[in-house]
């Protein structure tokens, strides 16, 4: 089966400027400070995602979890190597990005959805759901500034859910919402899976990773230290923390 | 050139994305506010009021040239069209900016952002012409068929703007320092328009200066098809029209080159 993700050595480097803003440069620049510093957050890393994969990526901060995903999205292009990616992208990164607080509940649902590349129309069909999905009629028609932080992730998800992705990229978000609409997500998730739909899956809970995902990056530093089965290399990992 | 035909179709492929940031961009402006949207048109009304005050009153710029036409007319025939490339550039300089949590996550063409300001201004603009169309019809100042040259004037002067806040917005995201500088740009930009005086009152050794602006231009051919009913100078607008291709390519090109980096500079 060809790949719908392939990463062949793939490198990102950040050029971090030291200086913000041009008064602190230009002095910087005369001074013969650094002006610039490099950040490698990924070296060399090569690996392939078949269609219909769930696979979580683990690795402590500022290992280069969000640099892969966002290679995956196409936000950011990499410093060297290559990345190929054969499918419809729905990001689920930070949730409620274009969110507008001034907005109601309604209007920031088609302004979400639009972002996501879905269709008025196609909003229009799945209204109902996406509201009963986050139960919030009683409140749809109200500015979104007067939500709770609940709600807002509630809504957030509500309309990412209803998005038609072939890869669906989740990133630290299911610890939102109570207990109750956690499980909603992960039910939603285990229907997208049984759908075929490509499932990156990035989470500091070993728990629900292995619950999810039947393969796991293991990335530290910006380097691929393992790929494998989900039991397995969660084990490992687990080692490395104790 | 290519990479122009493919950003247009890929923006037009994303037209519903393009209308609901038009919509956010007016819908959520003016929330909380007692007049809302009303304040579109008391905004340059006041200006045009209190800026006739000081240089018809205190300053008498002569506009005699000019048939007649009270001076506030005179002026906001220019300063409707001044207020739109200034909002529009003001506005689209922090458009990337402001839009970082979306930058950083998903992929859409950029030049959307920039695009939905710019034409959410152009709608502001609108409802502030129906004061000068007011304004007209007390002075029973007429029109002629001339007035059609408004539609190729604007054009050109969109072409002009959109091309300027390409480079803007996305030099606005490298150094913040561009939207201060920008706005002491426009201010002095003003005053070297022929906004609050006739162009004629500007000396023969100077109008070189005015016919590289292409905005000094624009102005004045809004001023001769609207107020004096004539058509505009051919030579001028043609010369504004193609530093305005010029100007809106480079600003392509200079964007499409920090495009790549976006996400690792916001």
């Amino acid at each position: 089966m060809t790949p719908i993700i392939k990463f062949e050595n793939v490198t990102k480097k950040f050029i971090l400027q030291n200086q913000k803003t041009f008064k602190e440069f230009l002095p910087a620049l005369f001074s013969r400070q650094k002006t610039k510093n490099n950040l490698l957050a990924l070296s060399n890393i090569s690996f392939t995602i078949s269609p219909g994969e769930s696979l979580g990526i683990i690795g402590p901060n500022g290992s280069g979890k969000s640099t892969i995903l966002k290679l995956i999205a196409g936000v950011t292009a990499p410093t060297s190597g290559r990345v190929t990616v054969n499918g419809r992208v729905s990001p689920l990164i930070e949730l409620g990005a274009g969110f507008h607080p001034e907005l109601s509940g309604r209007e920031n649902i088609y302004l979400n959805g639009a972002i996501l590349g879905l269709s008025q129309k196609e909003i229009g069909r799945n209204f109902d759901s996406i509201v009963n999905f986050a139960d919030l009629w009683e409140f749809i028609d109200q500015p979104i500034k007067h939500y709770s932080s609940g709600m807002y992730m509630r809504l957030a998800f509500a309309v990412a859910v209803h998005t038609n992705p072939q890869i669906l990229i989740i990133d630290e978000i299911l610890a939102v919402g109570d207990a109750e609409f956690q499980e909603k997500c992960f039910q939603r998730m285990e229907e997208f899976k049984r759908s075929g739909v490509t499932i990156i899956f990035v989470s500091h809970s070993l728990g629900q990773i292995e619950n999810f995902c039947h393969r796991v990056l293991h990335v530290q530093h910006g380097q691929l230290i393992a790929d494998g089965p989900a039991g397995e290399i969660c084990q490992q990992y687990q080692a490395t923390l104790t | 050139m290519l990479e122009i035909v493919k950003e247009i179709k890929a923006i037009l492929r994303q037209h519903e994305l393009l209308k609901q940031m038009i919509n956010r961009e007016i819908k959520a402006r003016y929330k909380q506010s007692i007049l809302g949207y009303f304040w579109v048109i008391l905004n340059p009304l006041f200006q045009m009021l209190v800026m006739s005050f000081a240089f018809s009153i205190i300053m008498r710029v002569p506009t005699k040239a000019a048939n007649n036409i009270p001076y506030s007319i005179f002026l906001y025939v220019a300063l409707l069209p001044w207020n739109l490339f200034s909002n529009s550039l003001t506005s689209a300089c922090s458009a990337l900016v402001n839009n970082a949590s979306l930058i950083t996550k998903i992929y859409f063409p950029r030049t959307i952002l920039v695009i939905a300001t710019i034409i959410a201004k152009i709608v502001d603009f609108l409802f502030a012409s129906i004061i000068l169309i007011i304004f007209m019809i007390i002075y029973h100042l007429s029109i002629n068929i001339n007035i059609v040259w408004i539609i190729p004037i604007f054009l050109i002067q969109q072409i002009f703007t959109l091309g300027l806040a390409l480079i803007v917005s996305a030099a606005n995201l490298l150094y913040r320092d561009i939207q201060y500088l920008l706005g002491l740009i426009l201010l002095l930009w003003m005053y070297l328009t022929p906004v609050i005086y006739p162009v004629d009152l500007v000396p023969e050794k100077f109008r070189f200066i005015f016919q590289l602006n292409p905005m000094s231009v624009i102005i004045n051919a809004y001023r001769q098809t609207i107020l004096g009913g004539g058509s505009p100078n051919y030579q001028s607008l043609l010369l504004a029209f193609l530093v305005s291709l010029i100007v809106l390519f480079l600003g392509f090109v200079y964007f499409k080159w920090r495009e790549k980096t976006f996400a690792d500079n916001i």
